[in-house]
């Protein structure tokens, strides 16, 4: 092939862009994932206690050490240990590769897609730029539906690998309205892309500097539609038929226990993160802060790296707010039947979505195209 | 990136021997679902591929469309149908489609070079280098005019057979009442 | 730095997490083989029925519609993109294209492809 190897190492040994962005990257993700992992035993911890409260009972409250109760925190703890120590039950006739391959094809979309996300505004360190996502692509919204796509496979191999037939059954159900809501999320995010002119999350989240420029103003029909496959989604709140319990005892994972049931629901807590963040940054203004323009904080705090820090608390508070939606919408609204299920998403969703498109185009061609 | 510049040319050529792997075990594995699971990893690095190339929207679009959706229906298809590894057999070949496999390769190998031949030089990037990408403002802008003014008459041609598409898997796929009722 | 390093990295991480995740248990956990275990759970009774029915047609049709809806949503993407740059013109070339889908939407919904699924 005639390459000539020579390698120039010593570029490598310096600060230059490519080394700034690496290590850059390294500390982000390090950070990301931490953060990540240490969601689904809060959130479990908040599933638990909040429908408790609301349902005015106790929830979880004896797990503790040496006294401190912390209202239950503990038994998420507890739960995490004791699924990982316990038994694996590998059923008869499972699939020997794709029954232990399923759990991962829902991490890592999740995972990947958590790293699309602009946390913060851009840090200006010795003369570097350095964005606050860990991956930037120029086709943000694609790349966040191409990878979210692939989510679909988890779901529809850990049913059809279990060799149960309602595991099957409750997969290619779920399966199937995962795909139905894709249709309609995808669409409702159009005309975000129509008003801000631009796929990149960051460069939408720029574009929201004032409040009454956030998405919730300018496209709420999309955040109506958006919310609402967001549960679909994620499998999750009414549209939870597929593993609810009593419907199809537990849906595509029945058959799974121990770690790998820690690992769908690590995938599906992560989800619901990652989605809650896209609506915020989308619709929320992402790292914003509500009524102060990026400018005039950088000029009140001195430096966009003191900036930085409000930014990602701003967009983790509303992202936390999402979850809390979800979860209150979770223990309120009762689920829905299949059927129903899939006519919201065929014959009420995508007609809205379309016309939703069609009106924003209409009318930012009249405000515009003077 | 001066002390990586081999990677490009090295990177290219390990996907593409990673697709004609995967390719293979697409054709080979026994059960429907491997196969299929396989296809996704191929589509996955041939969006590698798009994207060495610098084509990011293509890249994109690739995953969504081709591994996220089309073969989503393969795998509901082999679900629902329930096909068992048994009910297929593997790579056994007979006498006859060794034959046929052999010319097939042989005409591969007739055409490949004499496309390598005859091949336009594509190392000097012109208008559609990924500098000239970047300032004309992003690959999918590129694409996007690109494709509503010179090429209008075939995207609205695509609307035409995405309409047949649908037509057509509905007529399979639903019996016509009238037809069952008598 | 190539935007997709980042990606490969992630991807890599994603996969080996989800496998450590999916393999602990069968490191950590006892493994006591009884025959009831190994059976595929029907709510608690004994396998009743062998093997497994057809499944209805109805997931081949909502997962090709979904393809068909998905390109033209790509379709709708690359216009919003470049809605700025060409202006009514664009929008009537979108609107033709809607069109003939909502056309092939209608057909399906009044041919009762979408009922109870």
């Amino acid at each position: 092939m005639g390459m000539n190897l020579g390698i120039d190492f010593s570029s490598l040994l310096q600060w230059n862009d490519f080394t700034v962005d690496l290590a850059a990257f390294a500390v982000k993700f390090a950070i990301l994932v931490g953060g990540l992992l240490q969601l689904p035993p809060l959130l479990v911890w908040i599933e638990r206690r909040v429908p408790a409260l609301m349902q005015r009972r106790r929830g979880p409250n004896r797990v503790g050490i040496f006294k401190w109760r912390l209202y239950g925190l503990l038994q998420s703890l507890a739960d995490t240990v004791k699924l990982i120590f316990k038994e694996e039950v590998v059923p008869d006739g499972a699939h020997k590769v794709f029954y232990h391959l399923a759990p991962v094809f829902c991490v890592f979309p999740a995972f990947l897609v958590a790293c699309a996300i602009p946390y913060g505004p851009d840090l200006a360190i010795y003369g570097y730029k350095i964005p606050l996502s860990v991956v930037r692509m120029d086709v943000g919204f694609l790349f966040i539906f191409a990878i979210s796509s692939l989510a679909v496979y988890g779901v529809a191999l850990a049913g059809w690998a279990s060799n149960n037939k309602y595991s099957l059954m409750g997969s290619l159900r779920a399966s199937a309205q995962m795909i139905s809501y894709e249709i309609p999320l995808g669409m409702s995010l159009i005309p975000i892309v129509l008003i801000y002119g631009t796929l990149d999350l960051g460069k939408i989240v720029e574009a929201q500097n004032s409040f009454f420029q956030w998405g919730v103003f300018t496209a709420p029909v999309s955040l109506l539609i958006f919310v609402i496959c967001m549960f679909a989604e994620t499998n999750r709140a009414p549209f939870d038929l597929a593993e609810a319990e009593g419907e199809l005892v537990a849906g595509f994972h029945t058959e799974y226990n121990s770690a790998k049931f820690a690992a769908f629901f690590l995938g599906e807590y992560v989800s619901m993160f990652v989605l809650s963040c896209l609506a915020s940054t989308v619709f929320f203004g992402g790292w914003q802060v509500p009524f102060v323009s990026y400018d005039a904080l950088v000029t009140m705090l001195g430096s966009p790296n003191f900036v930085a820090p409000i930014g990602i608390l701003m967009l983790l508070l509303k992202a936390a707010f999402f979850m809390w939606v979800y979860i209150w919408v979770r223990w309120t609204l009762p689920r829905f039947r299949y059927d129903q299920l899939m006519f919201l998403g065929w014959k009420f969703m995508l007609p809205i979505g379309l016309a939703n498109v069609v009106v924003t185009a209409i009318v930012l061609a009249v405000l515009r195209f003077k | 990136m001066e002390a990586l510049y081999f990677v490009p040319e090295m990177l290219f050529y390990v996907i593409s021997g990673l697709i004609l792997l995967s390719s293979i075990m697409v054709v080979a594995a026994r059960n429907p679902v491997t196969s299929a699971i396989f296809l996704v990893v191929d589509l996955f690095f041939v969006a590698a591929l798009y994207a060495q190339l610098d084509a990011h929207f293509t890249a994109a679009i690739q995953v969504l469309v081709y591994a996220g959706a089309i073969v989503v229906l393969f795998v509901f298809v082999i679900m629902i149908l329930n096909l068992k590894p048994d009910a297929l057999r593997g790579i056994r070949f007979s006498l006859g489609e060794a034959l046929v496999l052999l010319i097939t390769l042989a005409g591969f190998v007739i055409v490949g070079s004499e496309l390598a031949r005859t091949a336009p030089d594509l190392t000097t990037p012109g208008n559609l280098g990924s500098a000239a990408i970047e300032m004309a403002g992003g690959n999918t802008y590129v694409v996007a005019m690109r494709m509503f003014t010179a090429f209008l008459w075939p995207f609205e041609m695509a609307s035409v057979l995405i309409l047949l598409a649908i037509v057509a898997c509905v007529m399979i796929a639903k019996k016509d009442k009238r037809v069952t009722k008598s | 730095m190539n935007p997709y390093i980042p990606v490969i990295v992630v991807l890599i991480f994603g996969v080996v997490l989800g496998g450590i995740l999916s393999g602990l248990a069968a490191f950590l956990g006892p493994k006591k083989y009884s025959r009831e275990k190994m059976d595929p759970y029907e709510c608690g009774v004994p396998k009743v029925t062998a093997g497994s029915e057809k499944m209805s047609v109805k997931f081949y049709l909502t997962a090709i519609l979904f393809i068909l809806f998905d390109i033209e949503t790509v379709f709708l993407y690359l216009w919003a993109r470049t809605f700025k740059e060409l202006g009514w013109l664009g929008i009537i070339e979108i609107a033709v294209f809607v069109l003939i889908l909502v056309v092939g939407y209608i057909y399906v919904v009044r041919r009762g492809a979408l009922e109870w699924d």
